[in-house]
């Protein structure tokens, strides 16, 4: 009993930690209606900028150098002493008005312009700060962990509070701190004229406005006193956690969401107790409770700190949450339209044509490898489409449910022997690569369906934080259990070899690169047919009701739309593609392993899903093409050497840059641009065809003259995709500015009449138009 | 037998009873009318009976059976449908497949086919083609619902219930927001709809359209019915014209009403 006690005692420092950060997210949802997922990147940053004053005497800004001239820059590095050492006091203050700074340039850069974003653009744009920032991390402060600087007083009561235990001094003071943050919160917020104002602009903005208070300027108050409480969070939590990394707390924003979820995000001091106690029962049931329980299992401990929180998260939620919203709860923006697919069947056989004839044209080269990654990534972003672009159900989770097809697949596939790949034995079944495939997808769609369970209550932004928490778990819970997995010592699950009728399918070609024609020409088909299915879905009576659900919960029950089916049916076939997804990775990496399943990989995918364009295949598509490693950035670092490095750096920017400009995703605007080409190339006759001949000519003349001067200057690599690329890009200028040109006309047209036709026309023409 | 009954229906918000032991049928074949002043409870009772509130007392019985455990959705399927107040259409839809959403039902092998052949001919087709032309919508059918203007958003809403054939309709205010000319067309539609087995269940702060089109008429105040009647009853009712019509402006309202039905009539 003593000994149980002790252990809740020990979480007293990770409640602290925990309390700290979810004050900070509870304080930015008052100010400005945002979950803000970075609080634990921020946390992370102000660590290591703290060591890096104090040890190497260098302040470092939440910027990189810029591609690729490194010339155009802002200062990154700010050397302080020549010695390297700055004291203790100056380097506190520095680190922590750092994190003011980062919260105040999260607020004018982003989500002052999403303030009227849909909840999903505001996910993305907190998603995307998460992932810049962890980019900069580790482009700044290098990849070396160190062991971070302790800041409260280290060493160890001998025998706290008489339980026998020592009990590091660290973990007490980090408690009583958060307890003494919460309640000079609490007190600034009850009893002072600003904490009444962002009560009463939380309530009601439009009200306060009237008032003569300025939101935006409460706004920016409230994120720069959150981004403050993560930087005391992450300099102060010292070396209760260990050694730092680049994504290190945001792996423990789930239990620190959990408490601010617990104060209804509006409670500060409940919140912070919250917060405490979770840290105590996670301490608690991760070392005593799991060591009386199963005391055989080594995995379970880590497992249980992970599914932990996501289990007061879900029942927190679920006993708030409504099956249906009730009447005049504000209706929150919409998604972007959703187009409806035509052609579906010509397009996928011109561009299943150009895959698979690049995919004898990539044989022995390098860039075979992009190429199924963007196909296999453009499947992945597929179940995206389904779930938030048709439903409008926000999940983090679906490449980890991929991950529960491709372990389950791997272990399905094991025979027990020790082979050349597989050191350590790994018992299971032997079955072929199909049943353990399908079997693989057929639990996928089971976890996904669990998942989907918590949405049939739970919407929008607090949705996207129980499917993070149910990542994280998963990743604890399966992944990384050896228990259910049966690898050893983190060694990768080998994956038979697919074949069809002899015909063999394995990723790795002859040379040795991963460049086997007969494996593209298999994603290509896997491709074509859910690219195809998810068209269908979409001209459907299943699609109708999809969309049907996103625009109106109420509106479907009433035309009689099952909806909690609906939604249930929407995560069944989002989990089966994402499952098909997972399976297709394993057979491209040839093995599993739980390194390639980790969550930023869900956030990878959700982010160029979205880049790409959420609500179309078509965008899945893009998102595909744009994804890490895929056929652009593989085309940009074999142009700009390094890019590679910056691809969480640009992918977070994108992913901002998209909430706030073009939340339509990119396909969307390359649609109109490709479609005019199209019906052009079909309908132009000669006379049209001189007269762009005429027009093209010198635009490609001007075009020539760089691959000219490549040629002369010998860069011979280049010089066949510019002159491939020349026409393409001279007519796409072309017809985009024609379009350009067309809406100018047609807007000075129409602007006499009525501006509110504007929108009419815009939404007619999207339908019109189509995929 | 009457097609719809409530009995006894109560519903409360925290001490406040919205509805206060409303008793109140809906013959078939009938349009019935429900009044009230604005906050009497009228929403309030529509939400109950299509499954959007939870009764604290009382049953609601349609079509012989007692339907107060079942969802929304589970009571459209039975043939009870609404429109509401604020419309609520599905903006991300065309005019058509905002009625083929309510005159579809799914199946399990339907789902399946969904994915490999997405436009399959059925019944519902033809069903939305009536509902579309009975509502005079047929050419703006492939538009989306956002590009129409007020009235026509309406004459929607008002389709799309209409679109899987329901036993009864239940119309939220209907001509709110539509001048008086629109709203003689919606009243005459309204007893079209009669001449397709279907009942009306209306509520509207038009009284010229309600002491018009309606067969039999209710009066809701503070949650309580007041009275119940004939239009030329509840026309001359002390009880209503005191809570609801106050004094002689709301006889005239009905009387301008019942003028100008005439004329269209006639």
């Amino acid at each position: 009993m003593k000994d149980a006690l002790a252990f809740l005692v020990l979480g007293l420092g990770s409640g602290g930690f925990f309390a700290l950060l979810a004050i900070g997210i509870v304080i930015a949802y008052r100010g400005s209606g945002v979950i803000n997922f970075a609080q634990g990147a921020i946390a992370t940053f102000s660590a290591f900028e703290y060591y890096s004053i104090r040890k190497k005497g260098i302040i470092r800004m939440p910027w990189v150098d810029i591609l690729p001239t490194r010339t155009l820059n802002l200062p990154v590095n700010i050397k302080l002493s020549e010695s390297g050492k700055v004291g203790y006091l100056l380097g506190l203050i520095l680190a922590l008005l750092m994190a003011v700074f980062i919260g105040a340039l999260m607020h004018f850069l982003v989500f002052r312009p999403l303030r009227s974003a849909a909840p999903l653009g505001k996910v993305i744009g907190s998603l995307g700060i998460m992932l810049y920032l962890q980019g900069v991390i580790l482009r700044n402060f290098g990849s070396d962990n160190p062991q971070p600087l302790v800041v409260l007083p280290k060493n160890n009561f001998e025998n706290f509070a008489w339980l026998g235990k020592p009990l590091g001094r660290e973990n007490f003071w980090l408690a009583v701190m958060a307890g003494m943050v919460a309640l000079g919160l609490w007190l600034l917020y009850r009893f002072t004229r600003f904490g009444l104002a962002t009560r009463a602009a939380a309530g009601n903005e439009k009200g306060a406005v009237l008032l003569g208070y300025s939101p935006e300027k409460l706004a920016l108050s409230n994120w720069a006193i959150s981004a403050l409480l993560a930087g005391v969070a992450g300099i102060f939590v010292g070396s209760i956690t260990g050694a730092m990394n680049p994504v290190k707390f945001s792996n423990l924003m789930v239990a620190a969401l959990g408490a601010a979820l617990i104060g209804n995000l509006s409670s500060i001091p409940i919140a912070a107790i919250g917060g405490i106690c979770l840290g105590m029962l996670q301490s608690f049931t991760t070392t005593w409770l799991t060591a009386e329980l199963f005391p055989k299992s080594n995995t379970l401990p880590s497992a249980s700190r992970d599914a932990f929180p996501l289990i007061v998260i879900v029942v927190v939620l679920i006993f708030r949450g409504k099956s249906l919203p009730i009447r005049g709860t504000v209706e929150e923006k919409k998604l972007p339209l959703s187009p409806y697919p035509k052609r579906v069947w010509q397009h996928t056989l011109i561009w299943g044509t150009v895959a698979i004839i690049a995919a004898y044209q990539f044989q022995g080269s390098k860039w075979a490898l992009p190429l199924t990654t963007s196909l296999i990534a453009a499947m992945a972003m597929l179940s995206y489409v389904v779930l938030t672009g048709y439903v409008g159900q926000i999940s983090v989770a679906q490449m980890s449910i991929a991950g529960v097809a491709a372990f389950l697949m791997a272990r399905m596939m094991a025979n027990g022997k020790i082979s050349s790949d597989q050191p350590f034995p790994v018992s299971g079944p032997n079955l072929p690569w199909v049943i353990s495939a399908v079997i693989g997808i057929v639990v996928a769609v089971i976890v996904g369906v669990l998942l989907g369970l918590p949405a049939l209550r739970i919407r929008g932004i607090q949705l996207a934080v129980v499917t993070i928490a149910a990542a994280v778990s998963l990743q604890s819970l399966y992944f990384e259990n050896s228990d259910l997995t049966g690898l050893t010592a983190g060694s990768n699950a080998v994956v038979t070899d697919p074949t069809v009728f002899g015909i063999q399918l394995r990723s790795i070609g002859k040379s040795g690169l991963n460049d086997n024609p007969n494996f593209t020409i298999f994603c290509v088909v896997v491709l074509a047919i859910l690219a195809i299915g998810v068209s269908n879905l979409r001209r459907s009576g299943t699609g109708r009701r999809f969309l049907a659900v996103r625009a109106n919960e109420r509106a479907a029950a009433a035309a009689g739309v099952d909806v909690l089916r609906t939604k249930l049916l929407a995560f069944a076939i989002a989990s089966a593609i994402a499952g098909v997804a997972g399976v297709m990775t394993s057979f491209q990496q040839v093995s599993v392993s739980s390194a390639n399943w980790v969550f930023g990989f869900s956030l990878a995918v959700l982010a160029f899903s979205y880049l790409g364009g959420i609500t179309s295949v078509n965008g899945a598509i893009v998102g595909g093409l744009l994804y890490a490693n895929g056929m652009i950035t593989a085309f940009g670092n074999h142009h700009y050497d390094g890019v590679v490095e910056y691809a969480s750096i640009i992918g977070g920017v994108s992913m901002i840059f998209t909430a706030i400009q073009n939340p339509a995703g990119i396909a969307a605007r390359l649609q109109p641009g490709l479609q005019y080409l199209g019906t052009w190339l079909l309908k132009a006759r000669r006379p049209e065809w001189t007269a762009a001949i005429k027009r093209v000519v010198p635009g490609m003349a001007l075009a020539a003259i760089p691959v000219i001067v490549l040629m002369f200057f010998k860069v011979t690599e280049w010089r066949n995709w510019y002159l491939l690329m020349v026409p393409a890009i001279a007519l796409f200028i072309r017809a985009i500015s024609l379009e350009i040109i067309n809406a100018v006309k047609k807007r000075r047209s129409s602007a006499s009449p009525a501006t509110a036709a504007q929108p009419v026309t815009e939404s007619a023409r999207l339908v019109e138009q189509g995929a | 037998m009457a097609l719809l009954e409530s009995v006894e229906l109560t519903v409360s918000y925290g001490g406040l009873h919205a509805n206060d032991h409303v008793n109140l049928s809906v013959e078939e074949g009938k349009v019935v009318g429900l009044i009230g002043p604005n906050g009497a409870g009228k929403t309030t009772f529509i939400d109950a009976i299509t499954g959007f509130t939870k009764p604290s007392a009382g049953r609601i019985v349609f079509d012989g059976r007692d339907i107060s455990g079942d969802g929304p959705a589970a009571r459209a399927d039975r043939g009870l449908t609404r429109t509401f107040q604020s419309l609520e259409l599905f903006d991300d839809l065309t005019v058509r497949d905002n009625l083929l959403v309510s005159a579809e039902r799914p199946s399990f092998v339907g789902t399946f086919l969904d994915l490999v052949k997405p436009k399959r001919k059925g019944t519902a087709q033809s069903q939305v083609d009536w509902a579309l032309a009975t509502m005079g919508l047929s050419d703006v059918a492939d538009r989306l619902t956002v590009d129409l203007s007020h009235g026509q958003r309406k004459l929607v809403s008002v389709a799309r219930a209409l679109a899987n054939k329901p036993k009864l309709v239940l119309l939220d205010e209907p001509a709110a927001g539509l001048d008086t000319a629109e709203s003689q067309i919606l009243g005459s539609h309204l007893r079209e709809f009669l001449n397709h087995d279907m009942t009306v269940f209306l509520i509207d702060h038009d009284m010229g359209l309600v002491l018009n089109v309606c067969d039999y008429i209710y009066v809701l105040d503070f949650g309580r019915i007041i009275a119940e009647g004939t239009p030329t009853e509840i026309r001359s009712n002390p009880a209503v014209i005191g809570a609801y019509l106050g004094e002689s402006a709301g006889e005239m309202q009905a009387e301008q009403g019942r003028v100008a039905g005439e004329r269209a009539h006639a």
